[in-house]
């Protein structure tokens, strides 16, 4: 369960957020919605633990946020920015990249792993073999979520997931990751289907 | 073998005529760097000139004690241009890279001095103080490089970085790629340099050794040795500049403190 109680964050005297709570239970589907520069992406990286300079209490299952315990929280999620300047050259070394971490090598995917969400997520097995200069960002970004979501963390912190994606494959992908049951997932999405299909949405105005 | 000929002051003053071509080239595409060459040339001129006569005097005392501290006084001015050069905060990088610079110069200096070299006292200031001064004036260059790029490439690239620590990366497994692109960035011209050596350059080492009457035999194995203890000194300086540095520029959650940079003074119209 993730709480956030008497939440206050401010960046060069603007109040972002002033006496904010919120509670997701596990497995729970969170939509956060609103105009830029209303807190939306600073609400994730917060849970992630790039908002050193809070207010407030913030626990995930129990264990507080804070400078002691960042290591546990960062092993409960994966997170996933908007836009990331990813140098790899390779869509393979892209998409294998976290499980090369000593924590994530347990993890390592296996071919039937790696098919399945493939399949899911309508990519073809063949663009491993491509450069990442090769491929669109529709593509890139199914990948990098896919990837992600093989990490098997009970946590999903995600922004516009869907940002990248045509139509008819941002409903496919929404509805891949919020029916995973086990899994709390928590977006800033500008997407109404993903918002609408969402347990909960928070507009932050 | 001929004496070497003397420059006088005169045509050491008519060979500055040679700073013409950059500084009209500076001038010509209006980089705003005129002032600076300018200065720089002063500076350079008027430190050498000092340095000659601090030297002669230093070498005639011959004390191991002034010795030490001529070299650590180098070394405090080498931090200094090296913070400054890369724009980071004074405070948080004084200690690392004034101590990456003391202990990288200490080791190579031992080894070459000591081990190579056999001196008996490896304080003898006509060699200690102009190695250490090669290797000092050598490794600034590649510590400014890394610190630029390295820094800078986590705060621009702050997303990717980011994305690896919140996906199960160790610190020192999210901060990788950016030490393995600011060595490259670093050495790759340092490697090209040593691999052309001799063939389209002449180190001005050895050339000055030449031209001051030693044996060019001689001169070449000194260059040799003193091109792979800069190397090592550089390396050496430039990995414990980052790994003390990382101890003090990040939080306790691992992100780049906001203060590594230094502010930019803006300049009141």
């Amino acid at each position: 369960m993730i709480k956030i109680n008497n939440l206050f964050i401010n960046f060069q005297k603007e109040i972002i957020f002033n006496d904010f709570n919120l509670a997701i239970e596990r497995g729970e589907k969170l939509a956060i919605t609103g105009k830029s520069g209303t807190g939306k992406s600073t609400l994730i990286n917060l849970l992630a633990g790039f908002i050193p300079d809070f207010k407030g209490g913030v626990s995930i299952d129990n264990i507080i946020l804070n400078e002691e315990n960042i290591n546990k929280i960062r092993k409960l999620i994966a997170w996933l920015p908007q836009e990331i300047a990813l140098k790899f050259n390779t869509v393979s070394e892209l998409f294998i990249a976290p499980f090369e971490f000593d924590l994530n090598k347990v993890k390592y995917p296996t071919v039937q792993d790696i098919a399945k969400i493939f399949e899911a997520f309508e990519l073809s097995l063949d663009l491993l073999q491509k450069n990442t200069n090769e491929i669109s960002g529709g593509q890139k970004q199914r990948i990098i979520l896919a990837s992600c979501l093989l990490l098997k963390k009970p946590i999903l912190l995600i922004d516009e997931p869907t940002s990248a994606l045509d139509d008819s494959i941002k409903k496919m992908v929404a509805d891949y990751i919020l029916n995973k049951k086990d899994l709390t997932v928590i977006a800033v999405t500008h997407d109404n289907y993903w918002a609408q299909n969402s347990d909960k949405i928070i507009d932050l105005g | 073998m001929k004496e070497i000929i003397d420059i006088n002051y005169f045509e050491l003053f008519t060979g500055y005529a040679l700073m013409l071509i950059p500084v009209f080239v500076l001038w010509y595409y209006k980089t705003g760097l005129v002032k600076d060459v300018l200065w720089a040339t002063v500076r350079m001129t008027v430190q050498l000139l000092m340095v000659g006569v601090y030297l002669e005097y230093i070498f005639s005392l011959n004390n191991t004690l002034i010795n030490i501290l001529w070299v650590l006084a180098m070394s405090l001015i080498a931090t200094y241009t090296i913070i400054q050069r890369s724009g980071l905060n004074y405070k948080l990088f004084f200690v690392p890279v004034l101590l990456s610079g003391i202990i990288s110069i200490s080791v190579t200096d031992a080894y070459f001095l000591g081990f190579v070299v056999k001196l008996d006292n490896i304080f003898d200031a006509r060699y200690f103080i102009p190695v250490t001064g090669m290797l000092l004036g050598n490794t600034i260059k590649n510590v400014i490089i890394t610190l630029d790029a390295y820094y800078k490439r986590i705060d621009n690239e702050q997303n990717l970085y980011r994305w690896h620590l919140a996906n199960g990366a160790s610190h020192k497994e999210a901060l990788l790629p950016f030490m393995r692109d600011a060595l490259k960035m670093s050495f790759n011209p340092l490697i090209a340099t040593t691999a052309i050596m001799g063939l389209i350059s002449l180190p001005g080492m050895m050339t000055g050794q030449i031209l001051g009457g030693s044996n060019p035999n001689i001169a070449v194995k000194y260059q040799i040795m003193l091109l792979i203890t800069i190397f090592s000194a550089a390396i050496l300086n430039v990995v414990l500049t980052i790994l003390f540095s990382n101890r003090l520029a990040f939080d306790k959650y691992f992100n780049l403190k906001k203060e590594v940079f230094r502010k930019l003074k803006t300049k009141k119209k």
